[in-house]
């Protein structure tokens, strides 16, 4: 557009860096897998060879993969919800006016700067029943308290999607902030002139202003949660048993640790494909939005 | 009347902030009281939020025995690289997305862009083998590639934009003056890019220290914080989790984060917000 034709080269040369790298690290991966996924390897039997659907067949009676998907849609659509409610209410928070902006604003900044694996570890000493911060504080109120959080599938999954909110949940609001700070304020002098309070001016204006902006967020934030790894990896290591096991450990563990390549390859590229099917529903859905 | 009012408001807003802040804040501080207390004392119940005799001690083990120093300059090494090499070979893209157009150029920046659907798990296995037979395997040079790889999509995107802003009237009136492609690209544009180089670069240092699943799976000698504070040894007198060395080493990881943080909340802010815009 701007540049000459004949100097097209140099704008390739200026990529190739990026390029090379990027395509090193994601292409051929993403196709050796693709093959991986049709062949039976076991490492540790030495056994490498063609199978054809065998590994994605195996997939639908595996029971601990079952659990896995379970956990996995569990997290992402709770873990979701309470991003989406809590994350409006304390990015309002966060857009007071008030001397103690930017003190909150930086408070907010911490989790989501800190380890996903310093805040898994911390929490899997946290959620003890006798040591542990969360049973210490309840103990403030309720002296008896006794719960081993870890240990009870209800509980270790609810604590896992509570440390992951902590985590990110901040990150969250700020996103949608930055939706939040685009409204400007004569549209609410404007509904107070005509008589509307907070809370519907809130319902009939923010909310209708921000959605668009909350829902594109939470495509990444979505995605991100599909294939988190770290925390329940420094937490529980997917137990109690595999309770806990989100699929992208499930897949980790197979490929890593019990070397059944084949396998592990047919489920990550199983993810891959969910993947790729929410982001273009994602597209879709934003072009429709933007009518 | 409307006194009283902002009288209230301001008491619910600084209510508001007490409560965030205690939800953040206070598991930080017992991770901080926790790494000072003797590790005997970590069984107490309830827990002593003022420890009865602080030491340093686990911070001494982890510098004597788990070579703290060690790990804590291999992070260094490698996020340092990592936010210098990713950053101009990321300016160099983006200001070649922005300044010309052809078709497989827009191609180009698809595949980029696409390339961040492409989950770790899905490649984390090729990749250990590549690298296992190119000898790449627990190296610096090996973990820095795939570090840089992880922050290209969200750099050259947000570089992109920021270039895009530049007018390039500028760049004609170097050229015009006699300055080559390359003077004009490092006088000119760069200095102007500064402040969303800074931005980026604060965003990207951030990502990398939280960077877990490279090091785990890429190297088993060369550990970073990430992945050493999830190997240290149990000491004789705890089970489970060697809670008094995770305490400290975690704090040795939060306490300059929080600093970071407080530095530079306003360009993280802006960066966060410029990726929430964009994407």
């Amino acid at each position: 557009m701007l540049m000459k034709k004949n100097r097209i080269w140099m704008a390739w040369l200026l990529i190739l860096p990026v390029l090379v790298i990027r395509g090193f690290t994601t292409v051929y991966p993403v196709f050796q897998t693709i093959r991986n996924s049709f062949y039976d390897i076991k490492l540790l039997r030495g056994i490498n060879e063609f199978a054809g659907l065998t590994n994605y067949i195996e997939v639908f009676q595996d029971g601990k993969v079952k659990t896995s998907i379970e956990f996995t849609l569990i997290f992402v659509v709770v873990s979701m919800f309470f991003h989406i409610v809590l994350g409006i209410v304390l990015a309002l928070i966060l857009n007071m006016k008030f001397k103690g902006k930017r003190y909150l604003r930086t408070i907010i900044l911490i989790p989501w700067a800190m380890p996903t694996v310093v805040i898994g570890m911390a929490a899997k000493w946290a959620f003890n029943n006798d040591y542990g911060l969360i049973n210490d504080f309840v103990r403030w109120f309720v002296p008896s308290f006794q719960m081993n959080w870890l240990i009870h599938t209800n509980t270790a999954r609810l604590s896992v999607i509570a440390m992951d909110l902590w985590k990110d949940l901040p990150f969250f609001a700020i996103l949608i902030l930055s939706g939040l700070q685009f409204i400007s304020n004569d549209i609410y002098e404007a509904a107070s002139v005509d008589g509307a309070n907070k809370v519907k001016a809130f319902f009939y204006i923010t909310l209708p202003m921000i959605m668009r902006n909350v829902l594109t967020i939470s495509i990444p934030f979505t995605m991100w949660r599909l294939v988190m790894f770290d925390l329940v990896y420094a937490m529980t290591s997917g137990g109690p048993g595999e309770d806990t096991a989100l699929i992208a450990y499930r897949i980790t563990t197979e490929t890593f640790t019990n070397l059944n390549i084949g396998y592990g390859s047919a489920l990550a590229v199983m993810l891959f494909g969910v993947m790729v099917i929410i982001s273009w529903i994602n597209l879709k859905l934003v072009r429709k939005l933007a009518y | 009347m409307i006194k009283k009012q902002r009288v209230i408001n301001r008491v619910v807003q600084w209510i508001i902030t007490g409560v965030v802040s205690f939800f953040i804040l206070f598991p930080l501080f017992w991770i901080f009281i926790s790494s000072i207390t003797p590790a005997g004392e970590l069984f107490n119940t309830p827990i002593d939020y003022i420890p009865n005799h602080p030491t340093l001690d686990s911070y001494t083990f982890l510098i004597q025995n788990v070579g703290l120093i060690e790990k804590v300059m291999s992070t260094i090494v490698i996020v340092g690289i990592t936010i210098v090499l990713s950053t101009i070979i990321c300016i160099m893209a983006a200001y070649a997305f922005s300044r010309f157009n052809s078709k497989a150029l827009t191609i180009a920046f698809v595949f980029i862009l696409l390339s961040m659907l492409i989950p770790d798990v899905v490649t984390a296995r090729p990749l250990y083998e590549f690298m296992k037979n190119t000898g790449l395997y627990d190296t610096y040079t090996g973990l820095i590639i795939l570090y840089i790889s992880a922050v290209i999509p969200f750099t050259v995107i947000i570089l992109r934009g920021f270039v895009g802003e530049i007018p390039y009237s500028l760049e004609e009136a170097a050229a015009i003056d006699g300055a080559t492609f390359i003077q004009t690209l490092f006088w000119i544009t760069m200095p102007l890019l500064k402040p969303a180089i800074a931005t980026v670069a604060i965003i990207n240092f951030v990502t990398c220290l939280n960077n877990f699943f490279t090091p785990l799976f890429f190297s088993n000698n060369i550990q970073v914080l990430s992945t050493a504070i999830t190997q240290l040894p149990l000491r004789d007198n705890m089970y489970a989790v060697p809670w008094d060395l995770v305490s400290a080493m975690g704090w040795i990881i939060i306490l300059p984060i929080i600093l970071f943080v407080a530095i530079f909340e306003k360009q993280i802010m802006d960066g966060i917000m410029a990726g929430g815009v964009k994407a």
